[in-house]
């Protein structure tokens, strides 16, 4: 039985020349788990946010949406058949304790304080809430946030639950646990799910329709496995699960795989070629440009260490990964290097001379620059050139040069067109574009990257990682802190993992990858045992052709 | 949790009031004694090991310096018992004066008795049954401005780390703490938009709100409340009446101990042990249950 049709849907914002959405025509399931991906400004935001009247954006809109239910209890009306969880978990949250956020819609909803008992408890049960369900909103980890807003929404028993990128802010494994629970819902509740995600590795094989749009249309809405093939070569394709990427490059026919098990037993078919390919990736070797001694941090006197006798090095020019579990302390070291914290053992040195020996502001004056997690931080004014300038103003460089420079480097990395925009309205890819020229504005020999990846489409991450490279042609050297394990693997010399306050393993992509069986890429995964030390799609299919890497 | 902080917010509330009021506005030392004999006794079971000595010789400095200051400032009563600076030190100042301070100390520790006990969730609920909406955005404003502190942090952080707030010039530092403050301001207000929006998704503002709250009132909340208003009320009409007056200047009076003084101190006495009576009772039922065991 449909649930909701949507027929001839059209929608343009005031005052723009283009559609968002241009007729589109859908019908979904009652019970099904659809995804909807389409890369960034395509009109999938827009069209999710269509299907609940309460946050439905302002503009033209034509065409019908009828949804198909019956309202059979009275304490149910159309505000709680769709259920909405956005971007952002701190934006959603409203009140200060979780059983007062779990309440809140219900409460709206007039509903007697029996009533909102008996279900908010039984939602923080399935949830599993439970242990922190008196604690304060603000000490939740951002997986339990998430899952606090999926679970408030819940409470209100939705017939439909349109979700828009949740778990863009997540770190993958709170990321994975939360997809788990929406396909768990989705397979014992019946509850349909209309779900925008741009992590397809892990949302592919739970789906059971899959839309792909461009430019305000539809462009594919079927199977998961018949979509994967219509998707080759298209702007999306770098974003498919990498099962789909090795099948999509060498063949034509047959079923596709969809997971890492899948896709091992597809492989497999090309195990004769194995022999035919070696990978060869060199650690480099020159001066050292950052070096850590036996270091030692902690926050405050009473709490634990949270860098223990970290020994580390970088060499100039070097892009270096740090991977590595939440709160193993990752952040922390980056806010170190960066001078931002200080050690209480234990030394750091920049290019040989002791940090802090460099003076006032001159350790950040062409020497290192860190760009944190958020990239909304780093911009101060209502316009990126004036942000720009100001940046140019506080290196003590005279405003006659700041065009030539600013233009320079905009045009370096394609965002001229971002240049008369508000910071806050461009996309997260866009700011973290602008946010990563304004650091180079200074010069620094030194990047530490904090999380660059967050919230990124696969196109986004693309484009990031050419800007990287070139950075690295420069002889910039780049350290990168990350939970995105296949970013990591394309981009980096060397990767490092963290664990319980230091560095435990470190070495190329390839070995340091193929040694490990979870934190790995999916490539990795899929191709081990069959190929030695393969941890990328392009590795893994140049291989099964029998070519060199 | 101690077993009185289980109570419904009202009860507890009302205690509060009663053994409050009669300790700030009866003038009386036989009250000021139960009442700092019952908050210690309260205090203790409620504040954690370890800390309690440097909290004891705290309150005990503030109780030495209130009885000394008094006779310095007040020349008042008939008993001089010797001069400064020509001015008479008297008996009662000094008694007066320890008086006051057993009646700060006694409030003081029935504060932070209170501040245990009413945890901003209780307080919550009982403002939001008089004003259901300052509840909520009582609730909201708790919620955001951590939220905007961790946000100015990071900020600063971030910013530092860019080498923005690094300059040795004190005027450019000014100016950057300034325009970090737009930038607060505008993340705020973008923050309040979705925070709408993921309000308005959820309902609000579209029927008359109900008000949940994890407090029942049970049984035994209504025995509690029901001893607490007796025993408060007879010792209000001991006051009405005057037995309770005491005075200290020019001459100290002789401590009124007719009947119903007496029954008062009693009432007063039965008030202010109360939490201890069932915490211990609480207590032993856990003895003797685990004894079966």
């Amino acid at each position: 039985m449909e649930i909701l049709q949507i027929k001839d849907l059209s929608f343009k914002y005031p005052e723009a020349e283009k559609k968002a959405l241009d007729c589109v025509n859908l019908s979904v399931r009652k019970g099904d788990f659809v995804l909807l991906c389409g890369e960034s400004g395509c009109g999938k935001t827009t069209l999710l946010r269509l299907l609940k009247k309460e946050i439905a954006p302002f503009g033209e809109k034509t065409g019908e949406i009828i949804y198909n239910s019956v309202f059979e209890e009275s304490d149910k009306n159309e505000t709680s058949h769709t259920g909405f969880v956005g971007q952002n978990p701190d934006e959603q949250i409203v009140t200060d304790k979780v059983w007062h956020e779990l309440s809140f819609g219900l409460e709206n909803m007039g509903v007697e304080k029996s009533r909102i008992r008996s279900r908010v408890g039984e939602m923080a049960s399935f949830f599993g809430i439970h242990n922190w369900y008196h604690s304060n909103t603000d000490e939740l980890s951002g997986g339990q946030k998430q899952l606090l807003n999926l679970a408030s929404v819940m409470v209100m028993n939705p017939d439909i639950l349109l979700l828009d990128e949740p778990t863009s802010q997540l770190d993958p494994i709170a990321a994975s646990d939360f997809i788990a629970t929406l396909h768990k819902l989705n397979r014992e509740t019946g509850l349909t799910v209309i779900l925008v995600e741009h992590r397809l590795e892990e949302v592919f094989p739970v789906a059971d329709k899959v839309i792909t749009m461009h430019d305000g249309r539809i462009l594919f809405f079927d199977e998961p496995k018949k979509v994967c093939k219509l998707m080759k070569g298209g702007p999306l394709e770098a974003g498919l699960p990498s099962a789909v990427r090795i099948f999509n490059a060498l063949c034509e026919e047959g079923e596709c795989p969809l997971t890492v098990r899948d896709g091992r037993n597809f492989i497999e078919n090309y195990a004769d070629k194995a022999s035919a390919c070696s990978i060869g990736k060199h650690t480099l070797k020159g001066e050292k440009a950052i070096e850590v001694k036996n270091l030692w941090f902690r926050y405050e006197k009473n709490l634990p260490d949270v860098i223990t006798d970290l020994d580390f090095g970088v060499t100039e020019g070097e892009i270096v990964s740090i991977l590595g579990g939440n709160g193993s302390g990752k952040t922390t070291m980056l806010n170190l290097l960066a001078g931002l914290d200080k050690p209480y053992k234990g030394k750091i040195k920049l290019f040989g001379k002791n940090i802090n020996n460099y003076k006032g502001a001159s350790l950040y004056r062409r020497n290192i620059a860190l760009l944190a997690q958020n990239p909304k931080l780093v911009f101060q004014k209502d316009r990126v050139d004036d942000d720009f300038s100001a940046a140019l103003k506080t290196m003590e460089i005279p405003v006659s040069e700041h065009k030539d420079l600013i233009e320079k480097t905009v045009r370096r990395f394609g965002v001229e067109q971002l240049l008369h925009r508000h910071p806050y309205d461009l996309s997260g890819g866009e700011q973290q574009k602008c946010a990563l020229c304004k650091l180079l504005l200074t010069e620094p020999k030194i990047l530490l990257l904090d999380e660059p990846t967050k919230g990124f489409d696969a196109q986004s991450k693309q484009t990031l990682a050419k800007m990287l490279t070139e950075l690295k042609a420069d002889g910039k050297t780049i350290v990168i802190v990350t939970h995105d394990v296949e970013f990591a693997a394309q981009i980096s010399d060397r990767c490092a993992l963290f664990f319980d306050g230091k560095i435990i393993s470190d070495g190329t992509p390839n070995s340091f990858f193929s040694g490990n069986t979870f934190y790995t890429t999916a490539a990795s995964r899929i191709s081990r045992g069959v190929f030695k030390d393969t941890v990328l799609c392009e590795e893994v299919i140049r291989c099964c052709k029998g070519e060199n890497v | 949790m101690s077993a009185f902080a289980k109570l419904h917010p009202t009860v507890s509330l009302l205690y509060f009031a009663s053994v409050m009021s009669v300790a700030m506005f009866v003038t009386n030392p036989v009250i000021g004694l139960i009442s700092l004999f019952g908050s210690v006794l309260f205090c203790l079971l409620l504040t954690v090991r370890g800390k309690k000595i440097k909290e004891a010789l705290f309150y005990i400095a503030v109780m030495v310096l209130v009885t000394v200051t008094n006779p310095l400032f007040s020349h008042n009563g008939v008993t001089p018992l010797f001069f400064i600076n020509g001015n008479p030190v008297t008996a009662e100042a000094i008694l007066y004066g320890a008086d006051i301070a057993l009646m700060i100390v006694s409030v003081m520790v029935w504060c932070k008795c209170f501040t245990a006990v009413m945890t901003s969730d209780k307080l919550q609920y009982l403002l939001g049954r008089i004003v259901p909406q300052i509840s909520l955005i009582l609730s909201m404003a708790l919620r955001f401005v951590p939220m905007l502190r961790r946000q100015a942090n990071k900020l600063t952080r971030t910013q530092k780390a860019m080498g923005m707030y690094s300059s040795d010039s004190y005027a450019e530092r000014i100016r950057s703490s300034v325009s970090s403050i737009s930038v607060l301001i505008g993340w705020s207000l973008e923050n309040a938009v979705e925070t709408g929006k993921a309000m308005r998704a959820r309902g609000y503002g579209l029927k008359k709100r109900t008000h949940y709250s994890d407090y029942r009132f049970v049984t035994q909340d209504a025995v509690i409340l029901i001893i607490c208003a007796v025993l408060w009320g007879t010792v209000l009409f001991g006051m009405s009446r005057g037995v309770l007056d005491f005075s200290y200047y020019p001459q100290i009076s002789a401590i009124p101990s007719e009947g119903l003084s007496v029954i008062c101190y009693l009432a007063y006495g039965c008030i202010s042990l109360l939490p201890f009576v069932l915490e211990t009772e609480e207590i032993i039922r856990w003895k003797y249950y685990r004894s079966k065991i």
